[in-house]
């Protein structure tokens, strides 16, 4: 199949390195702590986070760090194909732990010992990048919620089809068949916190790949700031009757 | 890079880096919540704003549904449990904290506050280290009960930990200055995020209420005028 044609658009009409667009909005919640959505086209995640609270089994209690907990799941509409019992699999099981330990990377956690902090990231919609989009909503949330963190992390995933690397993949190219790059990286301290490919690339290709996520990272991480920016004003707006 | 005129009273996000110390070795500053130092630069771990404080304090203000206890904060706590030496109170912060059952005005082993669970009390936060369940205390730093105790009657909601503030800085703000012109009522604002009214009439009770809940978001020529509007629909 042809995914980039020889005018050089996608199938959904992008040019190669150009990404869906990027909508986010904090406090979608009310009665978690923190909580966002976050749309990367056609995917829309919710994240909710709960805490620090205390640590509900004892025995996973640390006494010098923060337990981070996360759960990861799909609403049953959110394919196209309605699917039973989504929670609990190998995939969303895999991609709580993925998510878990890209934000134990950015949270300080031994700023708050001896509690726990719940993530939970639902996708209401998916069409590819659900991983990237539950990751950046999570940021969102913790931001939100005023859990202190090193960086905002944020992800973008980018692929290889037709001879081109493209970035930020959809659904239809996602099950392409070929290389997905996953890429969660710190923008500020420049580090990657999460790398994942699910398919083999030559080395030369790959570094290629991997640069294009990491731009599309610094993308996403742009438009997280302005939408957290955004949000701090409104204290601003609150405040200014005093001065 | 971070010269530190750019960054007072603007909005900054987890990440940035707001001052560099190596361009300001003879100066001793204090950094305050939201701030953490790494080697030569003061990053941001909250998102907030830069607050500045002359001479030397800084620290990040932000508004969040959780609260994090803090030596010397004012809160209202509700009890959660008993025991023979301490209440178990909720203060919205990541641990219960304790209220030692001795911490009143002349208490004793003898004379021993009876709290059922589900009260709400009007305390001040004596300890906080991390890792530790905060202490509370229902006297002020000389052993008087100073306004604190249970609160009766009245009505507690939740805000945020920023409406609260804004609720017990000075000059009062607009909200609460509308409402006092017309409207007879007690208020006890915890810095935790909890709010709790009383008045005599039930109907002052719910319009001071909403319309502390209202000003969350507004300015303060906005606050006057719905606490004017809101007056207007009870005289």
């Amino acid at each position: 199949m042809e995914y980039v044609n020889p005018e050089g658009l996608r199938l959904d009409g992008r040019r190669p390195m150009e990404m869906r667009q990027l909508r986010a909005e904090i406090g979608v919640v009310s009665r978690a702590d923190g909580s966002a959505s976050f749309e990367m086209g056609n995917t829309k995640v919710i994240a909710a986070v709960y805490g620090p609270r205390e640590v509900q089994n004892r025995s996973q209690q640390m006494n010098d760090q923060a337990l981070v907990r996360c759960e990861y799941s799909m609403a049953n509409f959110s394919t196209g194909d309605r699917r039973r019992k989504t929670k609990g699999d190998r995939r969303s099981t895999e991609i709580s732990l993925v998510i878990r330990q890209t934000m134990e990377a950015c949270i300080l956690t031994h700023l708050m010992p001896r509690s726990q902090i719940d993530i939970y990231v639902q996708v209401l919609q998916a069409d590819g990048g659900t991983r990237s989009a539950c990751i950046n909503a999570a940021t969102l949330a913790l931001a939100d919620a005023g859990i202190p963190m090193r960086d905002l992390v944020t992800s973008c995933s980018a692929g290889y089809l037709n001879s081109t690397p493209l970035l930020d993949l959809n659904y239809l190219e996602d099950s392409a068949g070929g290389a997905d790059v996953t890429v969660g990286i710190l923008p500020k301290l420049d580090k990657v916190t999460l790398l994942q490919m699910d398919a083999k690339l030559p080395m030369d290709i790959f570094e290629n790949v991997m640069q294009l996520a990491v731009e599309g990272c610094k993308a996403v991480e742009s438009h997280i700031r302005e939408i957290l920016l955004e949000n701090a004003q409104t204290l601003v707006i609150r405040q200014g009757y005093g001065s | 890079m971070g010269s530190k005129p750019c960054f007072i009273d603007k909005p900054v996000v987890p990440g940035d880096v707001v001052l560099d110390l190596s361009s300001m070795t003879n100066q001793t500053i204090k950094l305050g919540g939201g701030l953490q130092q790494d080697h030569d630069a003061v990053t941001v771990v909250k998102a907030g704003i830069l607050r500045f404080s002359k001479p030397n304090k800084y620290w990040i203000e932000s508004s969040h549904k959780r609260y994090i206890p803090t030596v010397g904060d004012a809160v209202l706590g509700i009890v959660v449990d008993k025991r023979a030496d301490s209440f178990y109170v909720d203060i919205k912060g990541p641990m219960v904290a304790f209220l030692p059952v001795l911490a009143f005005e002349g208490g004793t082993r003898r004379n021993i506050p009876k709290f059922e669970v589900g009260t709400l009390i009007y305390t001040r936060i004596v300890k906080a280290n991390p890792g530790i369940n905060p202490e509370l205390s229902c006297m002020d730093a000389s052993g008087k009960a100073a306004e604190f105790g249970p609160l009766k009657d009245g009505y507690m909601f939740e805000s945020s930990t920023g409406l609260s503030r804004m609720l017990l800085s000075s000059p009062t703000c607009p909200v609460l200055e509308g409402l006092g012109k017309k409207l007879a009522f007690e208020i006890a604002v915890g810095l935790n995020g909890r709010v709790w009214v009383n008045a005599e009439h039930q109907s002052s009770i719910i319009l001071a209420a909403n319309a502390i809940m209202n000003s969350e978001s507004l300015t303060s020529v906005q606050q006057k005028i719905m606490v004017e509007k809101l007056l207007d629909r009870v005289n």
